[in-house]
């Protein structure tokens, strides 16, 4: 009887989780088992033969590729940059928006605003700006600084991009860490105002502490996010000049559909940008249980 | 008593003078924030050469030429319908299939059910450039590259782990009684749900629809790989192709961008208070 029930239940299970399941096996766990399968052979999309050649991509990959070990490099860079910099400006944006009375909704739309716009819309109108504001205002007002290239010169255009990245991210990570100064207790602020403590002190000793659970969570989505940084760069400088900019995800891809078609070859790159991805939420997640067993 | 006084005015003084920078600094935030969309707006009603000679001031007269001629280079209606087409089926789809796989396997305990969550889960750390290759060579395979539908279909396979993650977390703040009073009733379990279950779901419905219309609307490269001929394009695609095409006429260009992002400011303008309450839950829960 207990058999026929959960026999049953099982049955009712699979009728309601078999559409998920369908669209999911298709477009997310073939694609990922095939990933790791081409990975292995020498596919290049435009032939339907191919041949198993073993681990030897990923061996390119990392001794013959250099554009492919700068692609790292410059991402690792990069997502280094944007968690500290997009979660302390999202920190102190979130805080003295929500020290403010009546202009807290307005400020606080505005900041989000540009995080709704793609970055390729975004990426082409900061193209504008940099490519023909700066250098006109250069031109004609005292800021001569400003004359730079900011796009062209592999110098600059790192900053250029992150400047694009934040002004798109900071907004996002703003409302998570609103949403998280909101349920920081009045009381407990007050009590240490009344205790002698001033506006530093308490957001070290309370405030801080108090939005750690949010914390964490920025930094998550700014690591993950940053590692697969493709829309900014592919807008704004397309990788360039020549493969400075390039980023992993680009790499990828032009290895893929604009360079070479070598699928099996970057597979073997889109498998170790997973591995990566993979590792690092590892380590995260664990660092994050650790941290819990201590509080 | 005096020097109390002194000490607590001037902590007033130091207060008013700190809330005063406070406001400057976001001011000046506020300034970098619109800075590029005041400029793109501002050029987009210019003449090319008045735009060369006289960048940052009002424009003499507005030019809305710029704006008929963007229309029709990025065919604006075509575009965007195309947009709402796959966004609507990727929606519809994510929507449906979430919401089953997320009560049931909330509500079901065992071994099966676990594994069949993790799974689901376990996905959400892939990245998407880690499956696009393959990705582009089943939907060549099963006939829907180039597709819009197909587009949209390939979307809710995409969407669906992050969806039923956020249906499974609500499901446990329903009672379990709602379900057995109904099964006593001799509802069927389809029925169940939606007749009773579904519409219990609906604020974390709208957050799921929220999260994912945005996503869909700005996603660029998957329909970049997917729709390979220019009357199937997104909005983005066909601000992406006019860009490449004219990439120095730049009050066409502006026209178009400003065109490109008005329906999601738009949507932001009247849905504020629902997108950022979704933007909230959604990252704390995910």
């Amino acid at each position: 009887m207990i058999f026929i029930k959960n026999r049953k239940q099982t049955i009712i299970l699979l009728a309601f989780v078999f559409p998920a399941i369908l669209f999911y096996s298709v477009f997310v766990l073939a694609p990922s088992m095939g990933g790791v399968w081409y990975s292995l052979t020498d596919w290049n999309g435009l032939n339907p033969a191919y041949d198993m050649v073993g681990f030897s991509n990923y061996i390119e990959a990392f001794t013959d590729d250099p554009y492919f070990l700068d692609s790292i490099w410059f991402t690792l860079k990069y997502v280094i940059f944007m968690v500290v910099l997009a979660n302390f400006f999202a920190v102190v944006l979130a805080v003295f928006i929500e020290s403010q009375n009546r202009s807290k909704v307005w400020f606080r739309t505005i900041f989000f605003m540009p995080n709704m716009i793609s970055l390729i819309i975004g990426g082409f109108m900061w193209m504008f700006i940099f490519t023909k504001v700066l250098p006109y205002i250069a031109e004609h007002t005292i800021f001569h600084f400003l004359d730079q290239s900011w796009i062209g010169d592999p110098r600059v255009s790192f900053s250029t991009l992150l400047s694009l990245s934040l002004w798109s991210g900071v907004g996002y990570l703003m409302v998570i860490y609103i949403a998280a100064l909101q349920g920081v207790p009045q009381q407990l602020k007050e009590a240490a105002a009344i205790d002698g403590a001033n506006a530093l002190q308490t957001f070290r000793n309370v405030t801080l502490p108090m939005i750690y659970p949010a914390l964490t969570i920025g930094l998550f989505v700014t690591l993950n996010g940053s590692f697969k940084v493709f829309d900014a760069v592919f807008a704004l400088t397309g990788g360039g000049p020549g493969r400075a900019t390039q980023v992993i995800a680009l790499n990828i891809y032009e290895e893929a559909f604009s360079m070479s078609s070598r699928y099996g070859y970057a597979s073997a790159k889109a498998m170790i940008l997973f591995l990566i991805v993979f590792m690092v939420t590892l380590i995260q997640l664990w660092i994050m249980k650790s941290k819990e067993v201590e509080a | 008593m005096s020097s109390q006084g002194a000490t607590t005015g001037l902590t007033l003084i130091g207060r008013r003078t700190g809330s005063a920078l406070i406001y400057l600094f976001l001011l000046g935030g506020t300034v970098v924030m619109l800075f590029p969309i005041y400029m793109g707006l501002l050029n987009s009603v210019k003449t090319q050469s008045e735009m060369l000679t006289n960048i940052l001031s009002f424009p003499a007269d507005f030019q809305f030429s710029n704006y008929a001629s963007a229309f029709e280079k990025i065919h604006f209606f075509r575009s965007l319908m195309n947009t709402i087409q796959i966004a609507v089926v990727g929606l519809f789809g994510i929507i449906v299939c979430a919401s089953l796989a997320g009560y049931k396997l909330s509500r079901t305990k065992g071994k099966l059910s676990t594994f069949l969550f993790g799974l689901f889960i376990l996905s959400m750390l892939i990245p998407f450039h880690s499956i696009m290759i393959t990705l582009v060579k089943i939907a060549g395979d099963l006939h829907i590259q180039g597709s819009i539908y197909g587009l949209g279909i390939i979307y809710i396979g995409l969407g669906v782990s992050m969806a039923i993650f956020l249906y499974h977390g609500f499901v446990k703040s329903i009672p379990r009684d709602l379900d057995e009073a109904a099964v006593i009733d001799g509802c069927g379990e389809f029925k169940l749900f939606y007749t009773v279950i579904f519409p219990l779901l609906l604020p974390v419905t709208a957050t799921i629809a929220i999260l994912n219309l945005l996503w869909m609307w700005n996603d660029f490269l998957l329909p970049l790989l997917i729709l390979t001929d220019s009357d199937r394009y997104t909005l983005l695609l066909s601000t992406n192709m006019l860009f490449g095409e004219y990439s120095n006429d730049w009050s066409n260009i502006l026209a178009a961008l400003v065109l490109a992002m008005l329906p999601v400011i738009i949507f932001y303008l009247f849905l504020q208070k629902y997108i950022l309450r979704g933007i909230a839950e959604g990252a704390v829960k995910g």
